[in-house]
């Protein structure tokens, strides 16, 4: 899905800010940019939740075997399209499987695939604005040039094309969303570090005399990271929601993968039938994506807190 | 909530404006007496000129604008239209044709041996690269025309203004059926040359409808009825064809027909236990069994399927009647046979004996003497985005926990999933399914399991429809010896023999599936409605109430 | 300002070349036959196959096929398809047509929705409106579009019937596609919008404005306004060309006869001058649009050089 990318691309450049509705207190004297960060962060109800619950999902997909009730892929003919009941928590779909232990195990391709995918973004990103900065001009202007191409490419079309040649199938997913994510992603990082390196307080340390080296690690790097993190964490989000979009739309993963996008398209049939079928996975979609963009939230919030 | 009803209102407003129109214009049309509109919804047709026509949306258009020289009956048999009679000679590759004297196409040009000759050159010349141009391939002349060699089609010849002659390549009892299809239609000479834009979208035919206008392009199409018609003219006025969006068109049409807004409708398949006990009750719930089947392809050259064995063990660990009722809601029934019950003459069924039931002991027993080993991998491809997703996937769990294979389910959209079944080496199994275009076993056995039927290229692609590569000499000659016999019952025995061999000992092909076919239709509004061999509403047959 | 556009053009065509090229050497690289089947379950008679590669040049390589492409998009002509045999553009053209009355609905709720929001947000700052806004806009973000397509599905069109479930192109039937497609985009112009409004209304001009005794009203309309406006339009303007991939899973969901129901139609079966067609006009249109917005913004923001 572009949402969230297309959120960042202008919203990095004009500074979008965001209202938290946590409460904000000035942070104690003498604590180090790294402290500050974490205590404005952990003062933000919101940011704690979405931490909650991403760790939430981090968990569900590293215990998936042990949290599951049935097998995800076990078959019952005989039992189609059950309502929920004490056997089958969230029912059961037109093969008779368990969508509970689906949902669950859902959870991995989630995971996998949002972190994955933008993992090999910011590879493949940093490697090139590497290039791009030590050969300098030429090759600078050649790479920002295929970049705008990439970022001409809305996100879902290019990744059908790559995922049509290399067949479906998880690993044709995250390469195919890292391909038509890293410029947006290459992007992003260049602005926030140079946003950083541009601040006010940045140019008093200097003033004042501190070593270079202090002020890359006390002042530069959190922040820096902070700003990474933040953006990490909204990519990451909108990447799961375009692996289950491509999924949705039947170019994703296997049908008979337990997932959420394949699960809420093959509910389409039964839509005001048997909605239990795609409210469940639709829940934990949310939930995925929400506790994502609360973390990013917060992390944005806790580096530039005037804007509250 | 104001501005949704308003939104509401006004939309209904222009329905019950449109309504008033149409109520006007049957009156007019009709002069009081009968005369109704008979509405419909399909996706957009690839073609309704007869040159090109080939899926049943187009089917549904074409055969109403023209008629040939048969038509097909529900139960398989002919009926002749403009044919009044059709004679072979001895040896079979010789056909003589009478036709009807003095009918016209809609723009008053004959129809006669001429307007034949002028429709089945149009279609096989080589500039109009008809899809459905190789149904005459057995016509002498075929080949020259079709690589454009030649601009004539040398198998065909006026003997008299109303006598057409056909020389075949080679023996065929049963060429009179082919002529069914609807790429055998007469065109008059206006049509021009097959790519012509002008009548691709507005054909001029001698059917028992014309075209009011000409296609509007993914919106809609409409035939009102030929008053100077050769035949029994039609009894309603128009038919409105509404052109729906292919991948919702099945609920548009429940939709609609709930609504009022149509008069016949396919349903999507959950909902169908709902619409039968709906609309059965009040006699406007259609079945038929029509001429397709479901099956499994297997690859016969290669392994793990290249073994009769094999394929038996795969076949007995299917439960058909369980996948019936769990997927299909009991709407679908389990084939025991490749040819389709609307065949009457050669239809048999209980011919495939491990369609019969699952046998998990049998197909244990099959899998040991093909050594076929629990962990070993089986590929299972299919089409997607058709709606096979769902039962392919119960089909291969079935598999896995039979035999303790590994099912690789590989699901390709319908072009790849084409050129990986053709590739040279293709191996496992592919979900398949076959329609008849007309009612002859030899439209099933030919291309689906006859050597001819593999048309392999320099590369070793099967180009054909035999894409499982089933090659058995015996079985080849049975279907020659089959076209070359005058006689229908010897030679529906001759059919029933191969389709043993090859169905049965053979187990060339896995059977799954009958193709039957629901339709919702207006019975209140119309009589004598019914789903015709084509799967399509007899449109020219029906009388409004 | 010439020579910008100049050269900002220039960049515009390599990026919509680039684009095509790509697009062009993938579908090149696909298994499968573009004109070896139809669809269904019959393979097309290998005849028939030759004469329609060499009718389409499907015979020759790629650079060469990309130059016939390239010539005749030029003219206009984006080709043959290859089922029906009829013109790219006078297939898409009504396409086109839904797909921008999808876009322009869902832009019209963007503004009316995404502004208002943010600007009662930014002016009563903290309060009950102030904190419903921004809970309202965190939660759509985290909503897909095809989640919120089957609540609206399942709710407008089922249970209450409002709405068709399936869009019949009237505008009734536009009403859920072009809410779902706005919703996310409604929420990110409400969070700009009261960013650059809390921003400006602390910016010194504004202090001034209101220290030299300016009514209310004047301050608020000719300063706050008219600045804060500026990334706002930015935004949409950016976004109206990203709206092509939220169309594309949005037209899925609801049926709506577009070019990105179109495309992923094409896509199944790979009718390769329709995926072709729809992405140029989708790159053209995402970069012609990217420059206008970089052209409005130096003409609204005299602060910018353009170098």
């Amino acid at each position: 899905m572009t949402e969230l990318a297309k959120s960042q691309g202008p919203g990095a450049a004009t500074a979008e800010p965001a209202a938290a509705t946590g409460t904000a207190e000035p942070a104690p004297a003498r604590i180090t940019q790294w402290g500050e960060i974490r205590h404005r962060f952990m003062a933000n109800r919101l940011a704690v939740v979405g931490l909650v619950l991403v760790l939430l999902l981090f968990l569900t997909a590293a215990l998936a075997p042990l949290i599951a009730t049935h097998d995800p892929y076990a078959q019952d003919l005989g039992n189609t399209l059950a309502s929920p009941s004490g056997d089958h928590w969230f029912g059961t779909d037109a093969l008779g499987r368990d969508q509970f232990s689906r949902v669950i195990y859902g959870s991995r391709i989630a995971v996998v695939v949002g972190l994955a995918s933008i993992f090999l973004a910011c590879l493949i990103g940093l490697v090139l604005g590497a290039l791009a900065g030590y050969f300098g001009k030429t090759v600078d202007t050649v790479i920002m040039r295929i970049a705008d191409i990439f970022f001409a490419f809305p996100l879902l079309i290019g990744a059908i094309v790559i995922i049509l040649v290399m067949g479906r199938g998880v690993m044709p997913v995250i390469l195919s969303l890292a391909i038509f994510s890293w410029a947006t992603v290459s992007r992003l990082l260049r602005s926030s570090i140079l946003s950083v390196r541009e601040m006010d307080y940045v140019t008093a340390a200097k003033a004042l005399g501190a070593s270079t080296s202090r002020i890359i690690i006390r002042h530069i790097m959190p922040n820096s990271i902070a700003a990474v993190m933040s953006f990490i964490a909204f990519s990451v989000g909108t990447a799961i929601v375009a692996e289950a979009s491509l999924s949705y739309l039947g170019v994703g993963v296997s049908p008979e993968v337990p997932e959420w996008g394949n699960m809420i398209s093959s509910a389409r049939d039964f839509m005001g039938v048997k909605d239990f079928l795609w409210m469940y996975p639709s829940v934990a979609i949310v939930l995925t994506v929400l506790g994502f963009v609360f973390v990013g939230d917060g992390l944005r919030d806790a580096l530039d807190p005037k804007l509250r | 909530m104001r501005g949704v009803k308003s939104a509401k209102w006004v939309v209904g407003a222009i329905v019950v404006a449109m309504a008033a129109t149409a109520c006007g214009g049957n009156n007019n049309d009709s002069g009081g007496k009968g005369g109704a509109t008979f509405r419909l919804g399909i996706t957009e047709p690839v073609a309704i000129d007869p040159v090109n026509s080939q899926e049943s949306e187009g089917g549904l258009v074409t055969h109403n604008l023209f008629t040939g020289l048969y038509r097909v009956n529900t139960d398989g048999t002919l009926k002749p239209m403009l044919a009044t009679s059709g004679t072979a000679n001895d040896k079979g590759d010789e056909w003589t044709f009478e036709i009807k004297k003095d009918t016209k196409f809609s723009n008053g040009e004959p129809v006669n041996a001429e307007a034949f000759i002028r429709g089945w050159t149009r279609a096989v010349a080589k500039s109009s690269a008809s899809d459905v141009a190789y149904h005459m391939n057995e016509i002498d002349g075929f080949k020259d025309l079709n690589s454009g060699k030649s601009d004539k089609f040398s198998g065909l010849s006026a003997a008299g203004e109303y006598t057409l002659k056909v020389k075949l390549s080679k023996p065929d009892f049963e060429f009179n059926k082919r002529t069914a299809h609807s790429v055998f239609s007469p065109v008059p000479k206006v049509a021009g040359a097959g790519d012509n834009k002008s009548f691709n979208d507005a054909p001029i035919g001698n059917g028992p409808f014309k075209m009011e206008g000409s296609w509007q392009h993914n919106q809609k199409i409409t035939l009102v009825r030929n008053d100077d018609y050769g035949l029994d003219k039609a009894k309603i006025d128009k038919v409105e064809i509404s052109i729906l969006n292919p991948s919702s068109s099945v609920t548009l049409e429940y939709k609609g027909f709930e609504s009022g807004q149509f008069d016949w409708a396919r349903m999507p398949t959950p909902q169908m236990p709902v619409a039968k006990a709906k609309y059965e009750p009040q006699k406007e719930w259609l079945k038929y069994d029509s001429s397709g089947i479901n099956y499994v392809q297997a690859f016969n050259t290669e392994s793990p399927m290249n073994s009769a064995d094999a394929r038996k063990a795969i076949s007995y660990a299917i439960d058909r009647e369980q996948i019936a009722k769990g997927v299909f809601q009991g709407l679908y029934e389990p084939a025991t046979a490749l040819l389709p019950p609307t065949f009457k003459d050669v239809y048999k069924p209980d011919v495939c004996s491990s369609c019969m039931k699952q046998d998990k002991d049998k197909a244990k027993q099959y899998a040991e003497k093909a050594g076929l080993k629990p962990g070993d991998t089986l590929d299972f491809g299919y089409n997607t985005g058709a709606g096979h997703e769902e039962w392919v996937q119960a089909v291969a769990k079935q598999i896995e926990d039979v035999l303790g294979l590994k099912v690789k389910l590989n699901g390709l959209p319908f072009k790849e999933a084409l050129a990986k079944q053709q590739e040279k080496g293709a191996k496992g199994i592919w979900r398949s399914a076959w329609s008849a275009d007309y009612p002859t076993a030899d439209n099933f056995l030919s291309p689906l399991l006859s050597t001819d039927g593999i048309n392999p290229d320099a590369n070793g692609k099967a180009l054909g429809d035999n894409r499982g590569r089933y090659s058995n000499p015996k079985f080849d000659e049975m279907l020659v010896k089959a076209r070359e016999t005058k006689d229908a019952g010897e030679r529906a025995k001759i059919y029933n023999e191969a389709e043993k061999l090859a169905v049965d000992e053979d187990q060339a092909l896995i059977p799954l599936w009958k193709r039957s076919q629901y339709r919702l239709a207006n019975t209140k509004k119309f009589d004598g409605l019914e789903i015709n061999f084509q799967e399509e509403p007899n449109l020219a047959e029906i009388s409004p109430k | 300002m010439g020579k910008y556009v100049i050269r900002r053009i220039g960049q515009m065509v390599i990026v919509l070349f680039g684009a095509t090229l790509i697009l062009f050497a993938c579908l090149f690289v696909l298994p499968g036959d573009p004109v070896g089947s139809l669809g269904g379950d019959k393979a097309r008679d290998p005849a028939v196959v030759q004469e329609l590669r060499e009718r389409y040049g499907l015979d020759k390589p790629l650079v060469e096929q990309y130059g016939n492409y390239v010539t005749n998009l030029v003219k206009g002509d984006l080709g043959e398809d290859y089922t029906q045999r009829r013109q790219v553009t006078e297939v898409l053209g009504p396409k086109l047509q839904n797909t921008a009355k999808l876009a322009l609905a869902a832009i019209v709720l963007d503004v009316v929705i995404g502004m208002l929001a943010g600007l009662i947000a930014a002016l009563f700052r903290y309060s009950f409106w102030d904190v419903l806004v921004t809970l309202l806009t965190t939660l759509a973000i985290g909503f897909p579009s095809f989640v919120i397509g089957s609540i609206f599905q399942s709710q407008f069109a089922v249970k209450l019937g409002w709405f068709p479930l399936i869009s019949d192109g009237s505008f009734n039937s536009l009403i859920m596609p072009a809410v779902t497609l706005a919703i996310i985009d409604a929420a990110l112009v409400a969070r700009l919008m009261r960013g650059t409004m809390l921003e400006v209304l602390r910016a010194d001009y504004v202090k001034t404005a209101v220290a030299k005794g300016l009514p209310r009203r004047t301050v608020l309309f000719k300063h706050v306004l008219r600045n804060s406006v500026i990334p706002v339009v930015t935004y949409i303007g950016i976004s109206f060309g990203g709206l092509l991939g939220g169309a594309l899973i949005t037209e899925a969901i609801f049926n709506w006869d577009g070019i990105g129901f179109a495309l992923v139609t094409a896509i199944q079966q790979q009718n390769n001058p329709i995926i072709v067609g729809v992405v140029t006009y989708g790159v053209a249109v995402f970069v012609v649009l990217n420059l206008l917005v970089d052209l409005l913004y130096a003409m609204l923001d005299p602060r910018i050089r353009l170098s």
